[in-house]
């Protein structure tokens, strides 16, 4: 079943918490759920490519698999958490993927520990972050969390369809004239 | 508005402002770059088309980067700018190509917007009346603090005027304040941000006449062996860590009760992690040193010619020195015949297996081998537990492998905040009430407020209630404090000047409060002040290798709020001293260099030398941009001579030009642990309390701030499965945690307690949690306790010694939201 853009993001119009001495934060970290996303968004993604990036079938629980998007080159880790989070897809919702250079200073990282779900240590600065609350920096320097890549699943392929967040090194997403555009897929 | 996830940033024309500032949190201090540029004009991708002179796409490690949240909108005279705040990748100081924590890398969410998370900074003086805090003029905000002053000390006396100020929110502001409490009104009631006290946080390690800011960061990467306690270097020292220490290769002996990512990483790349049961550092370091003693494996020449024998210590005239300092050979005796410090009893008492502890003592000594360059570094959790007999132990320790005065080897603090406590005057002391067996000390300041002594208290740029042992207590007794004397009722001034009399007069308590935003001690204020902080005033300070830089102006402050010297200055001539008149920050900057002569702190020189070139010493100082100098400066030939580290010349701070041991009592150590531990029968734990690397002190930015919030929406404790396991607990769940035996200002046993949300980790050993130290609306100082009178030699608070009971009250609602990622996965791992 396809997944639309308002199942993914982003409710950070409708969530807040009261901190301390009363002062109200807006918590964009809230994932909308499936079934109450308010239809937000902030990423550009109708001019992403949509791409095969993987299939259901083959991605195990705890397994890590990396591919490029949107350009080739632009390497991103695709996951089968084994727990239902926000956002997540495939038949058990525990399908996530984001950009794996670290949005500290852009090194790739390709350690994964599956019981946390955690991406990292980076191999540069050692942040890690939570691929199970968004790509949230766990613990480390870098300051956003990692490029959530939004996806969904057709049949037994899974499709990559936008960006959300910045990827490392751009100051626009859609903005690289000079690098190479993955294959869309089928 | 940043941090949007809309996948782009604008980029700085090449036409854009820029400006050199440095971090404003940890006290590394990574230097940064600023670029204003108005709304509406942008960069392109191209080299040629942005002032950063890069393509974009960037290249990893390439420092130029502008993630989204380094990215906002202020005004810049009255004018909508965007605004990047990136760490200098040009930078070959600090933070080399433009590395940065996560602090500082999200520095551009610091600044004011109105129509963001920061809107709710203070923009006008605010007088409360009925009880509700409503505007006034800054002429009348100001007259009330000078009469208020005025009257307080005429008919009542200085002592009862008091000011709890921060101790390094730049040589401008600290010098502006401290010159008008201990200068001109000349009160000893005067105390920091930090402590009930004035005076030296490290008294022990002074004895040993070490400088506490006595390491460069190039010491930490010549080092061959770094011995690090009390502090975790990459949480919150994280460019210090990830520039200096890591990459030097150095092998790191770690001292911390939690098994954080530097305890992995140094026992993952062959060095220790000496995990010590809290309160017991000096039976540990001594026992480390009776085993270098007693294998011969101390740096004999160091010891032999660098520390003080018995008749030079006896001719100091310090007495501190005098009865507590050491000659080698009664170091030696006292260590050898002490039994907790014999190896097994050490390991019994520290937890520390007692071969960890031979190894420790081989690595920093070098055993029978080479002796290897070693730096001894250490911070709060060594002296916030037990203050002068820890940082005596581990100055002694320092000595005894001659961690001392040359590349590589250093015993020095690693800082918690920056260095910008550069005072007008000195303290006087022969006005305080308080002494140690006849002989003076600066008073506690929170005991005297409890009393009822304090009048009248000027609370500049700190969250005081959080921010003290036994919060509770403290906040209880302010309350019965106001209680005294009539309301104010008008915002007319004389009829609100009179009612505030009346208080001060009725035994009551006049609270003024200078900050940026409202925090836990806002509510108890009769008057509060507005203040410009960084970014919207010129300042200038020293980090932690003693680096002096400039921090600029680059944007509005926000609505009428005012730098703190300016606040200072007015109410000083309005109280009739001379010497309130600076034109500028600079005029204070020039001036406060005269009071630096002679210490740590020591730019005199380039003053004179910016006067003999026709410059202001602020401009001087922006020509060495993010670099700056390391202070001490001297001038030889015209030409500034920096200070890179402390007793080059193997002289140290005494009377005899020596170093010496110094004497730490152990049973002063246990009776406290004592007192202050947990009580099993109450099925108490320790409450140890410190920073954690995604936010900074009390919060005052980063509660404003989305990714810290996402990642910490409350406060936490670490507790260990199996103590999690025992009461029930799974992550999540909100603990309430009490003691009934917290020490109140008068040493009073007083119930405090806080809750935070459960996050089960190992990186806490059973019988042991942790908590952030002030989480608003989770005050964990609520079980510290706050009787001074614990350690008398030196009036500090026992911080990291905490403790409570745990009562489960249910899943938080965090349990599916919040991370609760492991915070210690340090690189290579072998399990």
């Amino acid at each position: 079943m396809p997944l639309s853009r308002r199942d993914f993001l982003l409710a950070g119009t409708a969530a807040g918490a009261t901190i301390g001495v009363g002062v109200l934060v807006p918590l964009g970290f809230v994932l909308a759920d499936d079934d109450d996303a308010n239809g937000a968004t902030g990423a550009s993604l109708a001019t992403f490519p949509r791409a095969r990036v993987g299939s259901v079938s083959s991605l195990g629980v705890g397994d890590a698999q990396f591919f490029d998007y949107p350009y080739e080159g632009t390497p991103n880790v695709l996951v089968k958490l084994g727990e239902r989070v926000p956002g997540g897809v495939g038949p058990d919702n525990d399908i996530v993927a984001y950009s794996n250079l670290c949005t500290h200073m852009g090194c790739p990282i390709t350690t994964y520990e599956a019981d946390s779900h955690t991406l990292g240590p980076c191999p540069c600065h050692f942040s890690s972050f939570d691929l199970s609350r968004d790509g949230i920096v766990g613990f480390g320097q870098a300051t956003q969390n990692l490029a959530r890549i939004l996806l969904e699943v057709d049949g037994d392929g899974i499709y990559a369809l936008g960006v959300y967040r910045l990827i490392y090194g751009h100051a626009d997403n859609l903005a690289g004239e000079d690098l190479v555009v993955v294959s869309e897929g089928v | 508005m940043a941090g949007t996830g809309s996948g782009r940033v604008p980029l700085p024309p090449t036409d854009a402002v820029v400006k050199t500032t440095v971090c404003e949190y940890c006290p590394v201090a990574c230097g940064y770059k600023v670029y204003t540029w108005p709304v509406g004009d942008e960069g392109g991708t191209s080299a040629a088309d942005n002032a950063l002179g890069v393509d974009f796409p960037t290249t990893t490690l390439s420092g130029r980067w502008i993630s989204e949240t380094m990215h906002n909108v202020v005004r810049v005279n009255g004018e909508r700018h965007n605004v990047v705040v990136l760490p200098d990748p040009d930078a070959d100081v600090v933070n080399v190509g433009g590395t940065h924590s996560v602090r500082g890398g999200e520095l551009a969410q610091k600044v004011y917007t109105p129509d963001g998370l920061t809107a709710d900074r203070l923009t006008k003086p605010l007088l409360r009346v009925n009880g509700t805090l409503v505007p006034i003029s800054w002429d009348m905000a100001t007259d009330l603090v000078a009469e208020l002053s005025t009257h307080t000390i005429a008919e009542h006396g200085e002592l009862a005027w008091g000011m709890k100020i921060y101790s390094y929110q730049y040589y401008e502001n600290v010098f502006a304040g401290s010159k008008l409490a201990l200068g001109a009104i000349e009160t000893p009631n005067y105390s920091p941000h930090h402590a009930p006290a004035e005076g030296d946080d490290v008294p022990g390690l002074s004895d040993c006449g070490i400088d506490a800011f006595s390491a460069a960061f190039a010491d930490d990467a010549a080092a061959e062996v770094l011995f690090i306690a009390g502090s975790d270097p990459y949480e919150t020292k994280t460019v210090r860590f990830t520039t200096w220490q890591q990459p030097g290769g150095a092998t790191i002996v770690y001292v911390d009760p939690r098994r954080t990512f530097t305890a992995n990483y140094a026992e993952n790349s062959g060095g220790l992690h000496l995990q010590i049961v809290p309160g017991t550092d000096t039976a540990l370091y001594m026992a480390i040193a009776r085993v270098i003693v007693e294998n011969n494996w101390w740096d004999d020449d160091f010891v032999s010619q660098h520390t003080a024998s018995r008749g030079e210590l006896d001719a100091e005239g310090k007495w501190r020195r005098v009865e507590f300092g050491r000659s080698f050979d009664q170091f030696r005796e006292w260590i050898t015949s002490t039994p907790e410090f014999a190896l097994d009893r050490a390991s019994e008492i520290t937890g520390v297996p007692a071969d960890k502890i031979t190894r420790a003592a081989e690595l920093i000594s070098g055993g029978s081998g080479a002796q290897p360059k070693t730096t001894v570094l250490f911070e709060k959790g060594v002296y916030w537990s037990h203050n002068y007999e820890n940082t005596a132990a581990i100055g002694n320790l320092g000595l005894l492998v001659g961690a001392s005065g040359r590349e590589g080897r250093a015993t020095s603090r690693m800082g918690g905040h920056q260095r910008g406590g550069q005072k007008a005057a000195g303290y006087p002391i022969d006005k305080s009430p308080d002494e140690y067996d006849g002989h003076k000390l600066e008073m506690d300041t929170e005991r005297w407020l409890v009393q009822g002594n304090t009048r009248f208290r000027w609370v500049v740029g700190t969250n005081w209630l959080g921010a003290m042992g036994a919060t509770d207590a403290l906040r209880k007794a302010v309350v019965e404090l106001k209680a005294k004397g009539p309301e104010v009722t008008s915002t007319r001034y004389e009829t609100a000047l009179e009612q505030l009399k009346a208080q001060i007069d009725a035994g009551g308590l006049v609270i003024v409060h200078q900050e940026i935003y409202e925090n836990d001690s806002t509510p108890y204020a009769d008057i509060v002040l507005p203040a410009a902080t960084w970014g919207e005033e010129d300042f200038a300070r020293n980090n932690a290798e003693r680096r002096l830089r400039i921090y600029e102006k680059f944007m509005d402050p926000p609505g009428e709020a005012r730098p703190d010297w300016q606040i200072f200055a007015e109410v000083g001539r309005k109280m009739g001293f001379d010497g309130f008149d600076w034109p500028d920050t600079n005029a204070i900057f020039e001036e406060a260099s005269e009071k630096s002569s002679g210490g740590r702190r020591d730019y005199a020189a380039l003053v004179e030398k910016a006067k003999a070139d026709g410059m202001r010493g602020h401009d001087l100082l922006r020509t060495f941009g993010t670099t700056g100098l390391q202070t001490p400066l001297s001038l030889e030939g015209g030409e500034l001579v920096e200070t890179v580290r402390r007793h080059a010349d193997l002289q140290f701070n005494s009377d005899s030009g020596k170093a010496n041991f110094v004497f730490a009592d152990w049973d002063a150590v246990a009776t406290r642990n004592e007192i202050l531990g947990p009580d099993p029968s109450k099925d108490e734990v320790w409450v140890l309390n410190g920073r954690v690397n995604a936010v900074w002190n009390n919060m005052f930015d980063f509660v404003r701030r989305q990714n810290s919030v996402e990642r910490w929406p409350s406060n936490f404790l670490e507790i260990n499965p199996a103590d999690a396991d025992a009461r029930g607990i799974v992550n999540g769940d909100l603990l309430s945690i009490e003691s009934d035996g917290v020490l109140d200002q008068l040493g009073r046993a007083h119930k405090g307690g806080f809750t935070a949300v459960a996050y089960v980790s190992d990186i806490v050993p059973p019988g042991v949690t942790f908590t952030y130290f002030m989480y608003p609306g989770s005050p964990a100082n609520n079980i510290t306790s706050a009787d001074s009178s614990l350690q008398p030699l030196n009036l500090r608070y026992n911080f990291k010694l905490g403790k409570g009971s745990i009562t489960n009250l249910g899943p938080s609602g965090l349990a599916e939201s919040m991370s609760f990622a492991p915070r210690n996965l340090a690189p290579g791992a072998s399990s």
